[in-house]
């Protein structure tokens, strides 16, 4: 009778375990909008020094899909104003550029995004950054005009540095790195 | 021997085609882009481009765009200013075809910091109670992701100051320490190689320790003055704190919040008979004093 008893007990820790694992990991990526943002995936297992809040994972993955979203509508017209506010600092005066610079050589390039499996990596004491390496699945056609150059469909990396506004995170830095382990 | 048949003299024939057709002077295919697989933001190079005539040349960064035509057969200058971002950038070879090549472009050696110490203001003596972060960025401000070192330079407002040096790990340094024992400014400098960024924090009192209070009659009413109200470290609590006083008498309990002005707080009361007066800062309690009033 003990021995069943010590069963359920153990069985419960278990259950309890895998609740708590299972917790950091938050797939409440796919966001199947109208307007065809691309899935994101955010595990922030183990993230350190502090760890992410439900509702903030929630808003990582929405305004990073979003950022993809916008930023694959602008690079294909070549126009910055489809920008929202996903992009901020370093990352939008970056894309800024290269719009700019595409729309003047006629280039413009097509993504087809199938999809973004973010790891969240770092996640600062105040709240203030959360850095994160995204395993994207990219098809990158590249377009002189309407002559198509070039296509380019292998996965990518890239480290991301996201802070916090009044309602939203914000895309501040966005490096593409060579897929190795850091 | 192996005979030679109508096929395999096909073949041959098709395989001396393909390396007619690879040689033809101003043919440029991939194996032509001898690019390197990785260079250092802001650092120009050449690629060598073989065979002959005119070929459109694409290059594509996380910031910039160049389209020119260029004669093969010569080498392409990659200006620095053409891969200062940080990333992969995607270079393309039009001739009568397209042949393209990628090459990441990795940051420079640290030249910024970001830097935040969290909070700005913090009691003296809690541990683990202040968090600086730190990320190393280039002079063209990528991140800068190759294992650097950060040293944090803690200098006190008094006492010895002391450092702490942690390695960057994907660009960000970050530590966590205690609060030290005495109010005032705490410096706090974010050190990699030649460049450093300082912030500070200001220590404050932690809350009140042996809080006293004395009565003192004045006719039909009662002085209460508090001792210095100071931390458990000896600082003294800034004014403004807000200390209570609070009597009951045969009238009832009244309560009275005052500030600390000059480092003690004090008032007057109208005492009904005998009453009992005790005083709290914050969550300290501290001493309690009889008094009977002659109302």
């Amino acid at each position: 009778m003990k021995s069943m008893a010590d069963m359920t007990l153990a069985v419960k820790n278990i259950s309890l375990l895998f609740f708590k694992a299972a917790s950091f990991v938050i797939a409440a990526g796919v966001l199947a909008t109208a307007q065809s943002a691309p899935q994101v995936h955010l595990d922030a297992d183990g993230l350190t020094p502090r760890p992410i809040e439900e509702l903030t994972g929630q808003t990582i993955v929405r305004y990073y899909a979003l950022a993809w979203r916008e930023m694959a509508g602008a690079l294909d017209s070549n126009s910055a104003q489809g920008l929202g506010e996903e992009f901020v600092g370093f990352a939008k005066d970056r894309l800024t550029r290269r719009i700019a610079e595409q729309k003047q050589t006629g280039l413009r390039i097509k993504i087809v995004d199938h999809g973004h499996n973010l790891k969240a990596v770092f996640y600062s004491t105040d709240g203030a950054a959360m850095q994160l390496l995204d395993h994207a699945q990219l098809e990158i056609q590249t377009f002189d005009g309407n002559k198509l150059l070039d296509t380019q469909n292998a996965p990518r990396e890239y480290m991301v540095l996201m802070t916090p506004g009044a309602d939203r995170w914000y895309v501040r830095n966005l490096e593409e790195v060579s897929a190795k382990p850091f | 021997m192996k005979r030679t048949t109508r096929s395999d003299f096909g073949l041959c024939k098709c395989l001396a085609g393909l390396a007619l057709w690879c040689v033809l002077p101003g043919r440029a295919s991939a194996a032509d882009l001898h690019l390197p697989a990785t260079v250092e933001a802001g650092q120009a190079f050449s690629v060598p481009l073989q065979g002959s005539g005119e070929a459109t040349f694409y290059l594509m960064g996380p910031d910039h765009v160049v389209k020119r035509t260029v004669k093969l057969g010569s080498d392409l200058q990659i200006q620095s200013s053409d891969v200062r971002s940080a990333g992969r950038y995607q270079l393309i070879l039009c001739d009568s075809a397209c042949n393209s090549a990628a090459f990441e472009v990795k940051p420079a050696p640290p030249a910024h910091l970001s830097f935040f110490l969290h909070p700005s203001r913090v009691p003296v003596h809690t541990p683990n109670s202040i968090d600086a972060t730190a990320f190393v960025f280039d002079q063209y401000f990528n991140l800068v992701l190759t294992p650097a070192a950060v040293d944090f330079r803690i200098t006190p407002a008094s006492g010895a100051g002391f450092s702490r040096r942690v390695p960057t790990r994907r660009g960000v340094a970050w530590m966590r320490m205690d609060s030290t024992p005495h109010e005032g400014r705490v410096q706090v400098t974010a050190v990699s190689g030649n460049v450093q960024e300082a912030r500070v924090v200001q220590q404050v009192a932690a809350e009140a320790c042996a809080l006293r209070v004395k009565a003192m009659p004045s006719g039909n009413m009662v002085t209460l003055e508090t001792d210095p109200v100071r931390d458990c470290s000896g600082n003294a609590l800034p004014d403004g704190t807000v200390v209570s006083f609070t009597e009951i008498d045969r009238e009832g309990k009244s309560t009275v919040d005052t500030p600390i002005k000059k480092g003690v707080a004090r008032i007057q009361l109208r005492v009904h008979g005998r009453a009992q007066i005790s005083v709290a800062c914050g969550v300290v309690e501290g001493n309690e004093v009889a008094f009977h009033g002659k109302l």
